[in-house]
């Protein structure tokens, strides 16, 4: 038997908002596991965030609510906070701080992973490649998300980003066989609503054996959406390079966990940075999306779509902002085409997938991928600009070619990016549909794709 | 009765035109059955595709519903029966704890916990709680830790020692209960690879 930490202190200096000074304190290091023990003998987990001058600030992770300096404990475990994994963690609902949530009990572990991670070497990364199918049109024909990609989802209060995030849970997979695929779903500060939706839409769909759920909810308190991200990344890890399996992970909603953030830093007293952020957002966040990839000589790869509603829809919001600069593009969900009943609301032309290149063509998903995809955007795009003139000229002041296109645009709204919630459409029926949109234009305007594929694929009317 | 030629030319070609109507007519009603029939084949094999697809996808779905719901439920109650016996081994194991035998091995144990004990917390002027058995063991080894003080206070454990700095602000629960659910989630793996997992 080794010692390992376990000194409680009973001096509480201070508590303040989510964080518990304790006075005394030499032997603490940096991110320590804290048990906090209340007068009544319920015991709470923190960690250690500043160490020095006898005294350590602890964050408590469930909330300091009850909290007195008069017979407080706190207790320092000695390590800091690691997951339990092994290959039965499929098929399990955690909660936020990743404690089992379905009424079983812990997992056996094979292992117990820090939850940090372990740094990836740059060196040993790989370049991410290889298609992920997630059964929606829009996604897999123009916005392809690629194996060890990290692709958010920009959506608005209120829009259907959570509806989307079930469905991609429910569908996705890797086409070809011998590869093994699983979901890791981290619900970070959802109503209880939308977490009994999340949960059951997998146990229904079958998806729940190939998942791992983590549930933070709303009443939760902020300070676990630190953590939950960072458990469920842990788990994925274990997934995708212990066992070689291709892992999706959806963490909704971001936003939550930014706003987490600034309410720990606003309790440290940190200077703050844009619409009070803390200035290391960037850097915090970058330690979340940057365990997205792949690594030389190992099967396995993490992808990740961190979903995040930004307020009042602005873009340039510090959240979307800044995410969108480490992120590999991003897929934007516009209010108008929600207003219009389109389900998803994908606005097309705000999103982008910037590696999907390298995960489509021949041998990975059809050799007209790529060209097919760029007529879409090319020819949607003209059919907004007609849309825009037909409202000051009339539909009688535009030309032939322009009426074609403006019904190219419905046609797309209509057919492929709509689509039922349940609709699992596969790769061929993406591209058809995107063929049969194109093909309302003259194939004298289909000026993004090879004529063998028009000759192969056109389907005039 | 008199029969008027002309009247009898106008009525046959009145009745040739009509025939000719009606057999141009029906010619046509022939064609255009013949043109929506050849269509609706294609129609219909497009129809019919579309539901053997549709059908292959629902049967595909309610597959993985059932198989995925029955798989888990059964995962699940092994892994309840699995942590059940796991459990029994645990309390099998306090049990036999409890019975434990104070010879100079044990005595040694506690050594060397107040050892570490003191080290950890940084100094020697402790108060040592620990249950009525041990009382005579933490009594034996007090004169090899000067400051240290064995409290009058008892603990309900199965061995080992609780060590308080003087002032009280610090504690270390080095009883055996406090270093088993220190270790359990690396025992509980012990035990369940015994079980097979």
């Amino acid at each position: 038997m080794t010692l390992e930490g376990g000194i409680e202190y009973s001096k509480i200096a201070e508590i303040k908002g989510p964080l518990v000074i304790v006075d005394g304190v030499d032997k603490a290091s940096f991110d320590e596991l804290v048990e906090i023990q209340t007068t009544s003998g319920e015991k709470r987990l923190g960690k250690v965030m500043e160490v020095g001058f006898g005294k350590a600030v602890v964050q408590v992770f469930e909330g300091t609510t009850g909290l007195s300096i008069s017979g407080t404990r706190a207790k320092f475990i000695g390590k800091t906070m690691t997951m339990p994994v092994s290959a039965e963690v499929l098929g399990r609902v955690f909660d936020g701080l990743g404690r089992p949530n379905d009424g079983l009990p812990d997992p056996i572990a094979s292992k117990f992973l820090d939850i940090n991670g372990e740094p990836m070497n740059p060196e040993q990364r790989d370049y991410p490649k290889d298609f992920i199918q997630t059964g929606v049109s829009v996604i897999d024909g123009m916005l392809t998300l690629v194996r060890g990609q990290k692709l958010p989802i920009f959506s608005g209060s209120g829009m259907s980003h959570n509806i989307l995030a079930a469905q991609i849970a429910r569908q996705a997979t890797v086409i070809g066989s011998g590869e093994e695929f699983a979901v890791v779903f981290a619900a970070i500060g959802v109503q209880y609503s939308e977490a009994q939706y999340f949960k059951r839409s997998l146990e229904e769909s079958g998806a729940l054996k190939r998942s791992v759920l983590f549930l933070n909810l709303a009443d939760d308190p902020a300070i676990e959406r630190i953590i939950t991200p960072r458990v469920a990344l842990t788990v994925a890890e274990y997934l995708a390079y212990d066992l070689g399996m291709h892992v999706l992970v959806i963490l909704t909603d971001m936003t939550n966990y930014a706003e987490a953030l600034r309410e720990i830093s606003a309790a440290r007293e940190e200077v703050p940075g844009r619409k009070g952020y803390p200035g290391y957002l960037y850097t915090d966040l970058s330690t979340i999306y940057e365990r997205a990839g792949r690594l030389r000589d190992r099967k396995g790869s993490v992808t990740q779509m961190p979903i995040l509603s930004m307020p009042a829809d602005d873009i340039t919001h510090p959240i979307p902002d800044l995410t969108g600069y480490i992120t590999e593009g991003q897929i934007v969900l516009g209010r108008d085409l929600f207003r219009k009943g389109i389900y998803p609301p994908v606005n097309v032309l705000m999103s982008l997938s910037r590696i999907m290149k390298d995960g489509v063509g021949e041998g990975k998903t059809r050799a007209d991928h790529m060209e097919i995809a760029n007529q879409m955007y090319d020819a949607y795009s003209r059919a907004q600009e007609v849309r825009a003139l037909s409202e000051i000229v009339g539909k009688a002041g535009l030309t032939g070619v322009d009426i074609k296109y403006m019904d190219v645009g419905d046609a797309f709204e209509q057919n492929v990016l709509s689509q039922g919630v349940d609709e699992n459409r596969v790769l061929e029926e993406t591209l058809g549909l995107e063929w049969k949109t194109a093909s309302i234009l003259p194939k004298g305007e289909l000026n993004k794709v090879k004529d063998k594929f028009i000759d192969q694929y056109y389907k005039a009317s | 009765m008199t029969s008027s030629p002309a009247l009898e030319k106008t009525v046959d070609k009145i009745l040739n035109q009509s025939e000719n109507e009606l057999l141009l007519s029906l010619n046509q009603s022939l064609d255009d059955s013949k043109n929506t029939l050849s269509n609706s084949l294609s129609l219909l094999e497009q129809e019919y595709d579309r539901i053997l697809v549709d059908g292959k996808k629902e049967a595909d779905k309610l597959q993985k519903q059932i198989t995925g719901s029955a798989t888990l439920e059964a995962r699940n109650k092994q892994l309840l029966l699995v942590e059940d016996s796991v459990e029994k081994v645990f309390a099998k194991a306090i049990e036999q704890l409890n019975d434990l035998v104070r010879n100079e091995d044990y005595t040694k144990l506690v050594t060397q916990l107040l050892d570490e004990s003191v080290k950890g917390l940084g100094t020697s002027d402790v108060n040592i709680e620990c249950n009525s058995k041990d009382k005579s063991v933490v009594q034996s080894i007090l004169s090899k830790f000067s400051g240290a003080t064995l409290s009058p206070n008892t603990v309900d454990c199965l061995g080992g020692i609780i060590v308080k700095s003087k002032d009280g602000s610090m504690t270390l629960d080095n009883t055996i209960d406090a270093r088993i659910e220190r270790l359990k989630p690396l025992i509980r793996k012990d035990i369940a690879i015994r079980f097979g997992r």
